[in-house]
C-alpha cells in the first residue's frame, strides 16, 4: 500500500500545519466511496457483463446525495474548485480532511505559469492558439489549480477578447495580473481591471479624454464589474466617464517592422496604464450622489461604499461554485461578510466553502461545468496531461474559446453551458481524449467512485455494466450527464 | 422493463417543480436575467390547433453591440449631423449610396441598395420603445422578450413558435444557426430549437456506436438539469436524422465568403450561418424561424472604418443568402429581418466613435416586403434629456407585423397587446 506522506505544494501552505494523519490510498478511496455503492468488481465469469455499478438515485428524480461524508464533500470540493483531479491530488485532500483542504485553497500562493515564449513578439502578433494552450499545460500541470480556477473566474467577470485587444502580449499580461490578483483585495483589484492595458483597449478607456470622454470603460464598470444594473444613473455614467479619463497605454521598450515595413511596438517588460494629466478632467464632478473633484482611486472607493457592489460580487461566486440558484439570505450573507472584510478576496471565498449551503444536500450536482472545467478535469482524470492542445481546439464548440469570450458579460454558467450543439461537442471530446489516450488508463471501476461519487442514474449504470471494457468504460465515465455536473 | 418517464411527457410545471426556473431578478446579478436554457423543454406535444397553415420562413439577424442607425441610413442633408459628428460624418454622407433626396445607404451595403431598387428593401425608420436603456443586455432582453416592463422571461419568437407551431419530435422548427447556444428570442419553456455552430462538424465522432450509446444515457436523467440534458442529446440525434436526409440535395447558388476584410476578425461568420440557413431552408427541412448573429457593432473607437466594414460584411453575406433563396425558388417565402438592441448616440466621442444610443432604423429584406421607407426620421435637434434619438415606431409594431402579415400567427396573444400598424408586407397573410 502506498503511504501518503507527501503531499502535492504542502511547502506552498502558509496556514499553520497540522500534523499529517498515516492514511493509505486504500482508506482514502474506501472513505471516499463509503456513502456510494461499496460494491467490489463482480466479474460475471463466462460472460462480457461485469458488475461495476449500480443505479443510486432517488425515486422522486433527484441525485441521492453523498455529501453526508467527508470524502464526497472533499471530491465535491476539488471538482468545484480544482478542475477535478488526479488520484495522486485526491488522495493528499482526502487525507487532509474538508477543512484543511479549504484552508489550503485559499491560503496557497499561485504558482506561476513558465514564461511565455512568443509574449515579445512585435504588435503581441503571435496565434492566440498558443496562449491558449499554454494556458491549459498550466492548468493541468499546476500544483495549484484553484489558482487557475480564480484566474478563469475573474477572466469571466472581468472580461476582454484578443480581438478588440488587439495585441496579444497585452492579453497574456492581463492573465498574469489576473492571476496575482486573483485572492487579494477588491479595491487593488479594481486599479488593477482599470489600469490593464488589455482592458484600456477593451473598453476603450485608453482612448477616453475629459474634453470628450468615452463611456464605454465607465458603463461597464458599474454594470457589468461591480453595482450592476439599475443601481446608478445614466448622469453616473457620463460624470466617472469624465472622472476616469486619462488613462492612456504605456509605451513599448522598442519597435519592430512587420513585412510590410510597419512600426510594431515590442514590450519585453509588464507594465500598467499611465495616467495623462493633460487628458484628465479638470473640475468638478457629481458621481453617486456626491459633488466634488474626482480622480480614479475616487471612483473606485465611491463604488465599494455602494451596498449593491459586495452583493454582486457575492452572487457572482454564489453562481459559480455553490448553486445556480442561490437564496438571496444566503448572497446577503456572504455579501455582508465581504464587505465587513474590506472587500478581502480570501475572506469571501473562505466563507463560500465553509458554508452549510455549499455542501447542502439540495445543491449536490447543482452546477454544470464549464467546458474548460469539463475538459481540463477530464484530462486530469485519464493523467494524460497532452491533451492540452484538443482541448484548446475543442472550446469553441462547446461556447468557451480561452480569450475570447461572447460579449462583455463574459461567459453565461449552468444552464447555458449545455444546448444541442455543445452537448455533441462534449461527447466528441470524450471520444477524441480516448483516442489520444494510448498508454494505460487508471482503472474505471475506481473512477466511478472517484470521479461520479458511485452516484449514477440507472442509465449510466446500466451502460458502465455492459461496457465491453476498461477504455469503453472510460469513455461512458466522460460522455455521462454525471460528468458534466459538479 | 419499467417504462421510463419520456421527455416528451415533461410538462412546464414539471420543469417548475424541478426548480429550473430562470426568472427575471435571478439573484441580482449583472446580467439581469437567465433566460430559458435553449434545447430545454420538448414539453406539450399536444398539437397546436391554432397554428399557423402556411410554409412562410422568418430570419432574424442580430446586429449585436448597437448598430448605428445613423451611419446605417443616413440622413444626406441634415446639416446638424455635422455639428454632432464632425469626424465621422463628412465621409458617411458623401459616399452614400442615395435612395432619395434625403437619404442613402451606408456606401458599403451596395447589394442591399440593388435589393432596395426592385422594391425589395423596407426600411422602418425610428424603431425603439419608451424610457430606453443603454444598457446592451437589458435591452437585448427587453428585445428578446419584447417587454420594456422586463417581467416577460420567454422570448418572443419561442413563444411563436410554443403557440404557433408543433415542434415537438420536429426540433428545426426553429434553429439557431451559426451558434453554440440559444439566443433569448428563441427562447421558450415550451419550445423545442436546435443550435447548430457548423453544420460540417454537427455530428458524433465516434460514429452511430456512440450516438446510440448516448441516447441511452441521456434518458430519464435525474436532478435539476436532468431534463436540459437529456432535450439537448435529443434534440441533436433528431436534428442529425433530418439533415441527414437531407443534406445531400443543396447546392449553394451564391457566392458565400466571409472573408470580407474587418478591422479586428469577427467572431460569428454571418455568410457561413446564412449558408446553413439557407440549406436548412432550400432542403425541405421545415424550419420556419431562424436567427443569425453579427457582433462587433458596439463601436465606441474608431468607427469609421469598424462600422464601414460591418456594412461591407452585413452586405455581401445577405446579398448571397437572397440569390441563393431565389436561384432555389424560395425568396417568396423568407423574409429577412435585422434587429440591434439600439443605435448610437448622435454626438461622437473623443475615440472617434460613438456611445450607446437609442432609436434605430430596422432592414426587411425579402419578396414578402412592400419596398420603402416607413415610420419617421427622428430629429437630430430635438434629442432626448440623454442626447439620444426619440423613437417614432415601437419595436413590438415591427413585430406584430411579422408575426401576424408574414407568419399568419397570433400577435396579440404572442406580445400580449397590439400595436400601430406598420404595413411593410407586400400582401399580409389572412389570420
Amino acid at each position: 500500500m502506498n503511504h501518503v506522506s507527501v503531499a502535492p505544494a504542502q511547502d506552498q501552505v502558509e496556514a499553520p500545519r497540522a500534523v499529517r494523519r498515516g492514511i493509505t490510498r486504500r482508506q482514502a478511496l474506501a472513505a471516499a466511496v463509503a456513502t456510494g455503492l461499496g460494491v467490489g468488481a463482480i466479474r460475471l465469469i463466462g460472460g462480457s457483463m461485469q458488475r461495476i455499478a449500480s443505479p443510486r438515485t432517488a425515486s422522486a428524480g433527484g441525485w441521492i446525495s453523498p455529501l453526508n461524508s467527508e470524502g464526497a464533500r472533499v471530491m465535491q470540493l476539488l471538482r468545484r474548485t480544482s478542475f477535478g483531479y488526479t488520484a495522486s491530488q485526491l488522495e493528499a485532500a482526502l487525507s487532509d480532511g474538508f477543512a484543511k483542504t479549504v484552508d489550503r485553497l485559499v491560503e496557497t500562493r499561485p504558482v506561476e505559469p513558465p514564461a511565455f515564449a512568443a509574449a515579445a513578439s512585435p504588435g503581441g502578433r503571435f496565434a492566440i492558439p498558443q496562449l491558449q494552450q499554454w494556458w491549459i499545460d498550466h492548468m493541468l500541470s499546476t500544483p495549484t489549480p484553484f489558482a487557475e480556477r480564480m484566474t478563469l473566474f475573474w477572466h469571466g467577470h472581468f472580461t476582454s477578447d484578443y480581438r478588440k485587444v488587439a495585441d496579444n502580449t497585452f492579453v497574456y499580461w492581463q492573465n498574469l495580473t489576473w492571476r496575482r490578483m486573483a485572492m487579494t483585495n477588491l479595491r487593488s483589484m479594481l486599479m488593477e481591471v482599470t489600469t490593464d492595458p488589455a482592458m484600456l483597449r477593451y473598453l476603450d478607456l485608453a482612448t477616453s479624454t475629459g474634453a470628450n470622454p468615452n463611456e464605454n470603460y465607465s458603463r461597464e464598470l458599474m454594470e457589468l464589474f461591480t453595482m450592476g444594473a439599475g443601481n446608478y444613473t445614466e448622469d453616473d455614467v457620463r460624470e466617472s466617464a469624465k472622472a476616469l479619463a486619462g488613462w492612456t497605454l504605456p509605451q513599448p521598450d522598442s519597435f519592430g517592422l512587420d513585412q510590410g515595413n510597419r512600426r510594431l511596438p515590442i514590450y519585453t517588460t509588464q507594465k500598467s496604464g499611465v495616467f495623462n494629466q493633460r487628458r484628465a478632467y479638470r473640475g468638478s464632478v457629481t458621481y453617486l450622489g456626491k459633488t466634488g473633484s474626482l480622480d480614479t482611486q475616487g471612483v473606485i472607493d465611491r463604488i465599494l461604499a455602494q451596498p449593491a457592489t459586495a452583493n454582486l460580487f457575492a452572487a457572482r461566486v454564489a453562481q459559480h461554485f455553490v448553486t445556480g440558484q442561490p437564496t438571496t439570505s444566503f448572497v446577503a450573507g456572504l455579501a455582508e461578510t465581504f464587505r465587513r472584510s474590506k472587500y478581502d478576496v480570501k475572506t469571501l471565498m473562505h466563507a463560500v466553502f465553509t458554508s452549510a449551503e455549499f455542501v447542502a444536500d439540495a445543491n449536490y450536482r447543482g452546477l454544470v461545468k464549464s467546458p474548460t472545467e469539463f475538459m481540463v478535469g477530464a484530462a486530469r482524470a485519464l493523467g494524460n496531461a497532452s491533451l492540452a492542445k484538443v482541448i484548446a481546439a475543442s472550446g469553441s464548440g462547446m461556447g468557451q474559446t480561452l480569450f475570447d469570450p461572447p460579449d462583455v458579460n463574459g461567459w453565461p454558467n449552468n444552464e447555458s453551458w449545455m444546448s444541442s450543439n455543445t452537448v455533441v461537442e462534449r461527447v466528441n471530446f470524450a471520444t477524441a481524449a480516448m483516442t489520444q489516450s494510448n498508454g494505460s488508463l487508471p482503472s474505471a471501476s475506481d473512477a466511478v467512485h472517484i470521479h461520479l461519487d458511485g452516484v449514477l442514474s440507472s442509465q449510466t449504470a446500466d451502460l458502465l455494466n455492459q461496457a465491453a471494457d476498461d477504455r469503453a468504460r472510460w469513455f461512458i465515465t466522460l460522455a455521462s450527464p454525471e460528468f458534466q455536473l459538479k | 422493463m419499467k417504462k421510463e418517464p419520456g421527455i416528451n411527457q415533461l410538462k412546464r410545471r414539471d420543469f417548475l417543480k424541478a426548480g429550473l426556473v430562470f426568472g427575471a431578478g435571478a439573484s441580482g446579478l449583472a446580467a439581469g436575467y437567465a433566460a430559458v436554457p435553449d434545447a430545454f423543454a420538448r414539453a406539450v406535444y399536444a398539437a397546436k390547433k391554432e397554428g399557423v397553415a402556411n410554409d412562410n420562413i422568418l430570419v432574424m439577424i442580430q446586429l449585436a453591440g448597437g448598430n448605428d442607425g445613423l451611419r446605417t441610413l443616413v440622413p444626406l442633408a441634415d446639416p446638424a449631423l455635422y455639428d454632432l459628428r464632425p469626424k465621422l460624418a463628412g465621409p458617411m454622407v458623401s459616399k452614400a449610396l442615395p435612395i432619395n433626396s434625403q437619404y442613402g445607404l451606408n456606401h458599403n451595403l451596395g447589394g442591399i441598395k440593388g435589393l432596395w431598387d426592385k422594391g425589395k428593401v423596407a426600411i422602418v425608420q425610428g424603431v425603439g420603445y419608451p424610457n430606453p436603456t443603454f444598457s446592451h443586455f437589458e435591452s437585448i432582453r427587453i428585445w428578446e422578450t419584447g417587454d420594456p416592463t422586463r417581467r416577460q422571461v420567454d422570448g418572443w419568437l419561442g413563444r411563436t413558435l410554443a403557440t404557433s407551431y408543433d415542434s415537438n419530435g420536429h426540433p428545426l422548427t426553429g434553429c439557431a444557426c451559426g451558434a453554440t447556444d440559444a439566443p433569448g428570442a428563441l427562447r421558450d419553456l415550451q419550445a423545442t430549437l436546435t443550435v447548430i455552430q457548423d453544420q460540417k462538424t454537427f455530428g458524433f465522432t465516434g460514429g452511430s456506436e456512440v450516438e446510440a450509446a448516448v441516447g441511452a444515457l441521456y434518458k430519464g436523467t435525474p436532478g435539476i438539469y436532468g431534463a436540459l440534458f437529456d432535450t439537448a442529446i435529443a434534440t441533436a440525434t433528431e436534428t442529425m436524422a433530418t439533415l441527414r436526409t437531407s443534406a445531400s440535395s443543396y447546392q449553394p447558388m451564391a457566392d458565400y465568403s466571409d472573408k470580407v476584410k474587418l478591422v479586428y476578425s469577427s467572431k460569428n461568420q454571418l455568410a457561413a450561418a446564412l449558408q446553413l440557413a439557407a440549406e436548412l431552408i432550400v432542403t425541405g427541412t421545415g424550419v420556419k424561424l431562424l436567427h443569425v448573429t453579427l457582433g462587433g457593432f458596439d463601436t465606441h473607437y474608431t468607427e469609421l472604418n469598424r462600422h464601414d466594414d460591418l456594412m461591407a460584411y452585413l452586405d455581401s453575406a445577405v446579398s448571397a443568402f437572397y440569390t441563393d433563396l431565389a436561384a432555389h425558388d424560395m425568396a417568396d417565402k423568407v423574409l429577412i429581418a435585422t434587429w440591434s438592441e439600439f443605435g448610437r448616440r448622435p454626438k461622437e466621442n473623443a475615440s472617434g466613435g460613438t456611445d450607446h444610443g437609442a432609436a434605430a432604423p430596422l432592414l426587411l429584406i425579402g419578396d414578402p416586403v412592400s419596398g420603402g421607407l416607413y415610420g419617421s426620421e427622428p430629429s437630430l435637434t430635438s434629442l432626448d434629456n440623454t442626447g439620444n434619438l426619440k423613437y417614432s415606431v415601437d419595436f413590438r409594431s415591427v413585430y406584430q407585423e411579422i408575426l401576424s402579415g408574414h407568419l399568419g400567427a397570433d400577435a396579440q396573444r404572442i406580445l400580449g397587446a397590439s400595436y400601430d400598424h406598420v404595413p411593410f408586407l407586400k400582401a399580409p397573410v389572412a389570420v
